[in-house]
């Protein structure tokens, strides 16, 4: 078969109109050039699209021709077959197949996916290195929000035999009494296990034994314990490589918008993976849950027309829709 | 002498580049990252490929198991990086590790320049590169402590030094290329791009005032959305700021934020790379670029909302629209397309290369 190509010698930048006959008996032949070669020695680079095919010889010569679907069938014809990407990239099925692994791996990797890396990446990380990040958090909280607490004694005694109650037996948790009136009636838990807990949200409670405090301390265990600090910080990485390998140079784009998509549209599903969490520890300890409704509902009340009071604060942050309210509703006895 | 300008073509298309382009990901998905270098070489060769000028087109060489192996070592010595300055808490090492990083930058960057260059090839006669390594090294400490002294005031200057640095120091077979530029061009290229993004900035903050004129009492101050700012940052687990502050941050990020920011990278783009085809030439054949900063600064907008709007999947087309007009707006006048020689393709690290891809720093080629 005959091709039409154009040869550079590798010497100069001429270009020669050329034809290249292709023999039954597997030669290349080029005869305006005294080319006569077995098909074996000539290395044809794999088709992209429709760019002009790569046909290299040993001596550096090369041939660069357009005829690519009459190329393909010479090769087809010779047992030689086409280049494996091109076979994914011309086939529809396989393209869209590759759409749907694409998708389906973003997907999983920004929801279950981060869970199981989250995992395998904190029993990898050596334990110290969750507790120094938190020493840091907690010494630059200490400094700019925290005060010393001035709960009573009685106040402290009967809220820390709770937390010793819910965290018996497993090691690294430590609880903090601390007052801020920057962050008001607040909770928070640090990956290490340090839970921190503010005088103004120990004002609110409605129950003399503190059983409503339990609750909160039990739904700030449950983020640790589901290490939804990790998977946030997992979730961000991980879409900002996505944005940053799909999108190449958009580099702003990765760095920020995978930040505003996830704290807006995860910490929900975090809040309520917490609270189930909070509702089982609460049912193992035989303590109704209906002394938490109760403290969220004044915590709605409270909040409910100032949206940007304290804006840290766990509740303000996620406003305490209904619902909530109606899941710890729902599992009083 | 002006009838022999020729503009480059440019013959892809976002329909066959997507099926490249996606092909590309899954395989590196499944290949556990592995096939990002046949990725990026077959991206690569398709962009030249169909880069035409004077009727032939370019073509890239680059072997992908190198650029595995160049890829494997910067990522390595990234993660060792990473791991004793994050998770061993090794400060010494951490920071012996960057210095020595930073010692071998120039060379890497000088690396990367005859990377690009030697991969590329026109009518089978490879680019080359051959300025000096220790250029390199005297370019960076002196630009470098200049920079610093004058608050990076000198910056323009030390971009023309380095176009010239390269520019100069850049071959076609026998062919020398050469660039003779301003310095005052390149302080005016900034002046104007400062001046538009700050009208544009104007433009919004006064719409902006308008607007909100009526509805500005009782609403948010701006000491509580600074606060929030900083106790998100500092905020240990879960807790982020209000959907409030999340919802503002969006709509100024989607509606000001990145418009301004790849606006202006349009328009620098343009404006820069019609300068430095102005003043570049191969032996004493010109080339010349016809770039519209405005126009090219709405492709960049636009594109930046059309990838948004598609989660990504319209990203291969963004990116062909925006190099296609790039390419064809310019031109290069060559009276004899026959007369460079090759000197041979030659091999290298590929280190250099990966290390301003994986950080993905601009050299400008």
């Amino acid at each position: 078969m005959l091709i039409n190509a154009v040869l550079y010698d590798g010497k100069s930048s001429k270009e020669h109109e050329v034809v290249i006959d292709f023999t039954p008996e597997k030669r290349v032949i080029i005869v305006s050039h005294e080319i006569d070669v077995p098909l074996s020695e000539v290395i044809f680079e794999s088709r992209l699209g429709n760019t002009p095919r790569v046909l290299s010889f040993e001596n550096g010569m090369r041939c660069k021709s357009r005829e690519n679907d009459k190329l393909d069938q010479v090769l087809k014809e010779f047992g030689l077959s086409k280049s494996k990407a091109y076979k994914i990239e011309s086939s529809l099925g396989l393209t869209l197949g590759s759409v749907m692994i694409t998708i389906g791996f973003v997907w999983f990797m920004l929801t279950t996916g981060s869970t199981y890396t989250a995992n395998a990446l904190a029993s990898v990380l050596p334990p110290s290195t969750l507790t120094e990040v938190s020493e840091v958090t907690m010494t630059q909280l200490e400094e700019s929000y925290l005060k010393p607490s001035k709960l009573s004694d009685r106040q402290e005694r009967i809220i820390q035999a709770h937390f010793n109650k819910l965290t018996e037996g497993e090691l690294g948790y430590k609880l903090h009494f601390r007052s801020s009136p920057t962050m008001g009636a607040n909770a928070f838990a640090l990956p290490s296990g340090d839970i921190v807990l503010t005088d103004q949200l120990v004002a609110l409670s409605q129950d003399n034994e503190f059983r409503d405090i339990l609750g909160v301390l039990a739904h700030e265990k449950g983020h640790v314990v589901k290490k939804h600090s990790l998977r946030i910080a997992i979730k961000t990485g991980i879409s900002g490589a996505i944005f940053g390998y799909i999108t190449g140079d958009v580099s702003i784009l990765a760095s920020t918008i995978p930040t505003i998509l996830i704290n807006s549209s995860y910490s929900r599903e975090f809040e309520h993976e917490a609270d189930v969490y909070a509702v089982k520890e609460l049912k193992k300890m035989k303590i109704s849950t209906k002394y938490i409704a109760t403290l969220f509902e004044v915590l709605e009340k409270k909040h409910g027309g100032e949206e940007n009071a304290t804006v840290m604060s766990m509740f303000a942050s996620h406003p305490l829709t209904s619902e909530r309210i109606d899941y710890f509703k729902s599992y009083i006895d | 002498m002006d009838e022999h300008y020729k503009p480059f073509l440019f013959e892809g298309g976002g329909k066959e580049y997507f099926r490249i382009w996606i092909v590309n990901i899954a395989l590196t998905i499944l290949t556990l990252g592995i096939y990002s270098a046949w990725a990026k070489v077959r991206t690569n060769r398709y962009m030249y490929a169909n880069t035409y000028l004077n009727g032939s087109n370019f073509e890239y060489n680059a072997d992908p198991i190198r650029i595995l192996i160049g890829r494997i070592i910067v990522v390595s010595v990234y993660i060792l990086f990473v791991v004793f300055a994050e998770h061993l808490m090794m400060f010494e090492v951490a920071a012996g590790i960057a210095i020595l990083a930073l010692l071998a930058l120039p060379w890497l960057i000088r690396q990367a320049v005859s990377f690009k260059l030697r991969n590329t090839s026109y009518r089978h006669v490879p680019f080359r590169y051959v300025g000096k390594t220790r250029d390199f090294y005297a370019f960076f400490l002196l630009h470098g402590l200049l920079n610093i002294f004058t608050l990076f005031l000198a910056f323009p200057f030390s971009y023309v030094r380095f176009k010239e640095l390269i520019l100069r120091n850049s071959r076609y077979g026998q062919g020398e290329f050469f660039f003779k530029g301003k310095v005052q061009t390149v302080y005016e290229i900034y002046f104007s791009v400062i001046g538009w993004m700050f009208l544009v900035l104007l433009a919004f903050v006064i719409v902006i005032a308008v607007i909100s004129g009526f509805a500005m009492e009782g609403s948010m101050g701006v000491e509580e959305v600074l606060l929030s700012g900083m106790l998100e940052e500092e905020s240990p687990s879960s807790e982020e700021a209000g959907t409030l502050i999340t919802a503002l941050a969006s709509v100024f990020m989607v509606f000001i934020y990145l418009p301004l920011i790849f606006g202006q990278k349009g328009l620098s783009d343009a404006y820069f790379s019609n300068y430095v085809r102005n003043h570049t030439t191969l032996e004493s054949a010109p080339f010349k670029g016809e770039i519209n900063p405005f126009r090219l600064a709405w492709i960049s907008i636009s594109n930046v909302f059309i990838i948004m709007l598609s989660l990504g999947l319209l990203y291969p087309w963004t990116e062909i629209r925006y190099l296609k007009y790039k390419l064809e707006h310019t031109s290069f006048a060559c009276e004899d397309y026959d007369q460079f020689e090759s000197y041979g393709y030659e091999q290298g690290s590929t280190v250099g290369e990966e290390m301003v891809d994986f950080f993905d720093i601009d050299i400008g080629i």
